[in-house]
């Protein structure tokens, strides 16, 4: 239930606060959601999708979600990136 | 003096209407779809306008992203100050506690936001004679628009009445159709004007539904049906003529406001609404018109 928010106490301030990571979820598949550093967005493994913060605003609507490349999903598949030529 | 008479007038011609304990205590499935699929069509309402599903959510963001400034100002304007008594009501209803986790939905600009973490400072602060407790501190606001301006009006104003220090309030961007918060998280959700642009109604109550605790309150404050004979002919007059004409002076956009006066005659009546709220599992629902159905405050409990 606390994943998110132990994945983000190591990160301390400047991304999310503990009393809002405690309780977000991923839009699309209610899961959990991991904050990535390198891209300072939020994560759903789930759904296979990320989602920006803008100005320590997390953007969750589901239309504003990016697809994961495939090797941001598992970096042992190969990648296959057909249908998301652009 | 103002006030009095503002007050006066809200709460003119104030109803109350407890519908049947829900003659589908647990809502039947087929029930519920059927109403659904009645409710469901692939064209859906901008305005009076017929628009496809896909094209409602950006028509909609186009007018809020276009008033966003304005907007409370606007509110102000139009319903001669009465939003502010509205929205008084609609925290009274929802009777806030210090400790609460608290979802207020289409409240970018923390109109509501600020009003229920005031009342619950008051509450707290009596019980407690000023000394912060550590319920206090576990209170927690998020406020939850799909439009960034609005969220950043919302959260400069924060800014500007010290409330960001407190980290008790959160914003977060996101789409009442699909929520971003957990299964019964929430002691609380309200709506204030903010329904009525959604695409799918019955998407967003049954999101509400999931995120609220068992016994959390849902509360939606919404431009309703104008039902009294005479007053309904001069409200007509005074929204489709005085409200666009307002809306081209102040916010220099006389389309967002005419849509927004076309929205309210689409939106479901009261007791269509109220019916809805029970489809989607509420219970104990009710509403309560203020100034002749000119807005109504409709609630449910998760139980």
């Amino acid at each position: 239930m606390r994943r998110t928010a132990a994945l983000l106490s190591t990160h301390g301030g400047r991304s999310i606060p503990r009393a809002l990571a405690d309780v977000l979820v991923c839009p699309l598949s209610k899961q959990p959601l991991r904050y990535c550093e390198a891209t300072g967005s939020l994560v759903s493994d789930a759904a296979g999708v990320s989602f920006p913060v803008l100005d320590g605003i997390p953007s969750l609507v589901p239309k504003d979600g990016k697809l994961l490349d495939d090797q941001e999903v598992k970096s042992e598949q190969e990648s296959s990136t057909t249908d998301s030529s652009g | 003096m103002a006030m009095q008479a503002a007050r006066r007038l809200a709460s003119w011609s104030l109803q109350r209407r407890l519908l049947l304990p829900s003659q589908v205590q647990a809502p039947s499935i087929p029930t519920a779809a059927a109403a659904a699929a009645f409710l469901h069509s692939h064209a859906t309402s901008f305005g009076y306008k017929q628009v496809r599903e896909e094209d409602k959510s950006k028509l909609v963001g186009n007018v809020f992203s276009s008033v966003a400034s304005s907007y409370d100002l606007m509110n102000d304007l139009m319903s001669v100050g009465l939003h502010r008594l509205w929205k008084d009501r609609l925290i009274s209803k929802l009777n806030p506690f210090p400790g609460m986790k608290h979802l207020d939905v289409a409240g970018g600009t923390g109109d509501v936001a600020f009003r229920v973490l005031e009342r619950i400072k008051s509450v707290g602060h009596r019980a407690m004679q000023g000394t912060l407790t550590e319920t206090e501190e576990d209170t927690h606001i998020y406020v939850c628009d799909i439009n960034p301006n609005m969220l950043n009006v919302g959260k400069k104003r924060a800014a500007e009445r010290g409330y960001s220090k407190e980290h008790c309030l959160s914003w977060v961007q996101g789409d009442a159709e699909a929520l971003s918060f957990e299964d019964g998280s929430m002691d609380g959700y309200t709506i204030a004007f903010g329904i009525r642009n959604v695409t799918h109604i019955e998407k967003a109550l049954s999101e509400a539904y999931r995120v609220l605790k068992r016994g959390g309150r849902f509360l939606c404050l919404e431009l309703s049906h104008v039902d009294v004979p005479v007053f309904k002919e001069i409200y007509d007059v005074y929204s489709f003529s005085v409200i666009p004409t307002i809306g081209e002076l102040v916010a220099g956009d006389r389309q967002s406001y005419q849509y927004l006066v076309e929205s309210i005659r689409r939106f479901p009546n009261q007791e269509k609404f109220a019916q809805m709220i029970q489809e989607a599992g509420f219970q104990r629902v009710e509403y309560e018109n203020l100034v002749g159905g000119v807005v109504a405050i409709h609630s449910g409990l998760k139980l």
